[in-house]
């Protein structure tokens, strides 16, 4: 594929997308990059953003299988990667798998955190090795898979936060904010008139091969040994307690608990990849690094207490970061 | 995949970094050397200039700037070799300069593999078109850094501070001679003309001073008179204007006289030492005794002239004589090579012994005893008294002492009897080493009282 055929094609995905979702296009592209990294996104908004309703045109758009999951308390994980159930055919009993809502392409896990750890634990293989085991027999996901999990910042009651190592497993946290005056009124004469926007699939019926095509080309993106060396230090100076040359500074060492794992250095140069490719480049340059830089380490970086109470965010302690770690 | 022209114009994007990392190196070679040019000339400056004094030879000359100019060169290469930017600076430095979003860095930096050749030749292509948005000759130019003014300033100012001070160390190192210093005011004043009488006078001094022949106390009093008129042409109200150049000869003449007097009062202090107390014990002022001595005496006149302050009471009390005993220190010496004989003054020679007791005698007693006191008996001082810097018979090498020897004891030595032990008066057992830094006997509660000795000035008195 050539690198203008899958900016053409993104900037088409975009658009379609748009035609549902007004804003947040900043959401929308991290989105859509996450998906042909490969990675998964973990949504943070207040009810009523339209989370929902991003996922599910997203996955129209791409012309995928999409399935919903809402996590409850009482959700167990069977209900998620599917269960063998006893079928009778000829004559004959037998146990037969029957597949999870887990087995689409796009899944929206809708407010993960409300949802027990042990079925929450029950998405992180699938998430991560892209298949489910059930009574020792190992399930395939389909692939293209992107797991879009939402939750919600303010009702923390009866949740269950997502822990560490699962939050680990997230390409992007992308934060889906109030829409601003002319937006809610795009919104209002959108979807309170009585014409409606249909959302029209972008790819073509290959898609899988074409989605695969692009993932591809995402990753023979070309990344110069300095700005991948810009990257480490990044990463490197969210370590609090870094015994190996780390530059951590002031903010991190006083707010930070825990810093990003090398999972979110990967994410920092894939998303920059794909940042690139969707901006016509083929080569990664600073400015796509601190543009995914956010996205990519939010959630991978952990606050301890005193962060807590004085109200301060990771994107404030990244923003310090990014000053002090010099470009090459 | 479209196909990449590989026309680049002129030159390609690589072509074009390499270029400006040679510029920018170039530049910071001059950088580097017009940082060091200031001070490698000042000190080249410097170095003609004591080869013109004469404080070094013209082998020192190129020595000295061969290897100045091997440290200036040193420095360079040292200052130089940071500043040469690397090919990936220059990259960023032509991305920011064309906004191509590092594609210069990418493309110069990137280590390229086969299944993305496409990709970096689409990366060439593109770089190629944001490089007409540059000129080098243009974009890069030299500029002279402020480090250069800084390093002209500073250069300049050291070698200001060296004109200024060189001669104030030069006059430190080298002090003028004193009828020099008297010359220079005296044309001074001849400039002026209610001093050129003053300054006539002032000349003839200097060359009295300067005239080896010419007797001390012929300079003494010359001087005296001066300063005389000085002080007169001081208190005049005509000379207010003057009063700068009046100052100054006043204390150049005062700094005279005290010089020449005191080598007087120390020449008087030798004639007066002739016993009493001898010490090893380290003594202040030893250099204005020599000095007034002219070319210094040898080292027993020296010793005798660091005699302790009571001596020199004693003299003030006997109203200063100034050149009692000198010819009679002359003698003791032996040798006398420093002090300068009064040729002025024979008649002094009639009473040399007995002055020289007096001195040795009111010098014991703190200035306290009178000329006319009578004075203990026995061999002439020469005799009586060890010579300075002997330490005596029982001298203890290296010691802090004070000896000090009564003549009872001296005219005991003289007979052969030992100072060390020997039955004092009344069958007491004295002790056997110099009695000023002997522990005391320790206490018997039944012992007889020690008698206690007589003091040295009361003797003859009582007796």
């Amino acid at each position: 594929m050539e690198p203008e055929n899958f900016q053409v094609m993104f900037r088409r995905l975009e658009a379609e997308v748009q035609k549902v979702i007004v804003g947040n296009s900043d959401v929308i592209r991290k989105v859509l990059i996450a998906f042909f990294a490969g990675g998964h996104v973990l949504l943070e908004g207040v009810p009523g953003l339209g989370k929902t309703l991003l996922v599910k045109s997203l996955s129209q758009a791409l012309g995928m299988s999409f399935k919903r999951i809402q996590f409850t308390p009482d959700l167990m994980p069977s209900d998620i990667v599917g269960t063998e159930v006893l079928t009778e055919s000829n004559g004959r009993r037998e146990f037969q798998f029957k597949k999870g809502p887990i087995f689409a392409h796009v899944v929206l896990a809708d407010e993960i955190n409300r949802a027990t750890p042990k079925t929450q634990s029950a998405v992180l293989e699938a998430m991560e090795e892209k298949q489910v085991t059930v009574f020792g027999e190992s399930h395939l996901l389909e692939s293209p898979f992107i797991v879009l999990a939402t939750q919600n910042p303010i009702e923390l009651e009866g949740t269950y936060p997502l822990p560490e190592a699962q939050l680990d497993r997230f390409f992007f946290k992308l934060l889906v904010t109030s829409p601003s005056p002319a937006e809610l009124r795009e919104i209002l004469q959108r979807t309170t008139g009585a014409e409606t926007s249909e959302i029209s699939k972008v790819l073509p019926d290959d898609s899988g091969k074409m989605i695969a095509a692009m993932t591809q080309l995402l990753r023979q993106v070309l990344i110069a040994p300095p700005i991948e060396d810009y990257v480490v230090r990044l990463v490197h100076a969210t370590q609090p307690h870094s015994s190996n040359g780390g530059v951590a500074g002031a903010p991190v060492k006083q707010y930070l608990r825990f810093g990003s794992s090398p999972r979110g250095a990967q994410s920092v140069i894939l998303g920059a990849k794909g940042n690139a490719l969707a901006e016509g480049r083929v080569h990664v340059s600073y400015e796509d690094v601190e543009k995914v830089i956010y996205p990519a380490l939010r959630h991978r970086i952990i606050l301890n207490f005193q962060a807590e109470a004085e109200n301060v965010n990771t994107d404030q302690i990244l923003a310090e970061v990014i000053k002090q770690v010099r470009r090459n | 995949m479209q196909v990449v022209t590989e026309n680049y114009g002129a030159q390609s994007p690589e072509k074009l970094i390499h270029r400006l990392v040679a510029q920018l190196g170039n530049h910071a070679l001059w950088d580097a050397l017009l940082i060091f040019l200031p001070p490698l000339i000042v000190a080249i400056y410097l170095l003609v200039y004591f080869f013109q004094a004469a404080w070094i030879g013209p082998l020192g000359l190129f020595l000295m700037i061969v290897t100045v100019a091997g440290l200036v060169l040193l420095a360079v290469l040292f200052r130089y070799r940071p500043l040469v930017p690397s090919v990936g600076s220059a990259a960023r430095l032509v991305d920011d300069h064309t906004g191509a979003k590092d594609r210069f860095l990418t493309l110069l930096t990137i280590e390229p593999s086969p299944n993305a050749a496409s990709l970096v030749s689409r990366l060439r292509m593109e770089a190629a078109q944001f490089q007409t948005r540059i000129e080098l000759k243009r974009d890069f130019p030299f500029q002279i850094k402020r480090s250069f003014y800084w390093s002209v300033f500073g250069s300049m100012v050291a070698a200001l501070l060296f004109h200024l001070f060189l001669p104030t160390v030069h006059s430190i190192l080298h002090p003028l001679p004193t009828h020099e210093r008297l010359r220079q005011l005296a044309e001074k004043m001849a400039q002026r003309p209610r001093l050129s009488e003053l300054a006539r006078g002032l000349q003839t001094l200097a060359t009295k001073i300067e005239d080896p022949k010419s007797a001390a106390p012929e300079k003494q009093a010359l001087i005296q008179q001066m300063q005389e008129k000085v002080e007169e042409q001081q208190k005049r109200p005509e000379q207010k204007d003057n009063q700068d150049l009046l100052g100054e000869a006043s204390s150049t003449l005062q700094g005279l006289e005290q010089q020449s007097g005191g080598g007087q009062n120390q020449q008087k202090d030798q004639d007066k030492g002739g016993g009493g107390i001898q010490s090893n014990l380290p003594q202040e002022g030893q250099g204005e005794g020599k000095q007034s001595q002219g070319s210094g005496g040898d080292s027993k006149n020296d010793q005798k002239a660091q005699l302790s302050k009571e001596m020199e009471q004693g003299k003030s009390a006997q109203g200063a004589p100034q050149d009692q005993g000198k010819e009679n220190n002359q003698q003791k010496s032996g040798e006398g090579k420093g002090t300068q004989p009064d040729p002025n003054k024979p008649d002094r020679n009639q009473n040399n012994e007995a002055t020289g007791k007096t001195a040795g005698t009111t010098a014991e007693s703190g200035g306290r005893g009178k000329p006319s006191e009578e004075i203990p008996r026995g061999p002439p001082p020469a005799e009586r008294f060890n010579p300075g810097g002997d330490q005596g018979k029982e001298g203890i090498k290296g010691a802090r002492y004070v000896t000090v020897q009564l003549p009872e004891e001296l005219a005991a030595d003289a007979k052969g009897e030992s100072t060390v032990t020997r039955e004092g008066r009344g069958g007491q057992v004295r002790p056997k080493i110099p009695v000023s830094n002997v522990p005391l006997p320790a206490h018997v509660p039944d012992a007889p009282t020690e008698k206690q000795q007589m003091p040295l000035e009361y003797r003859g008195v009582i007796r």
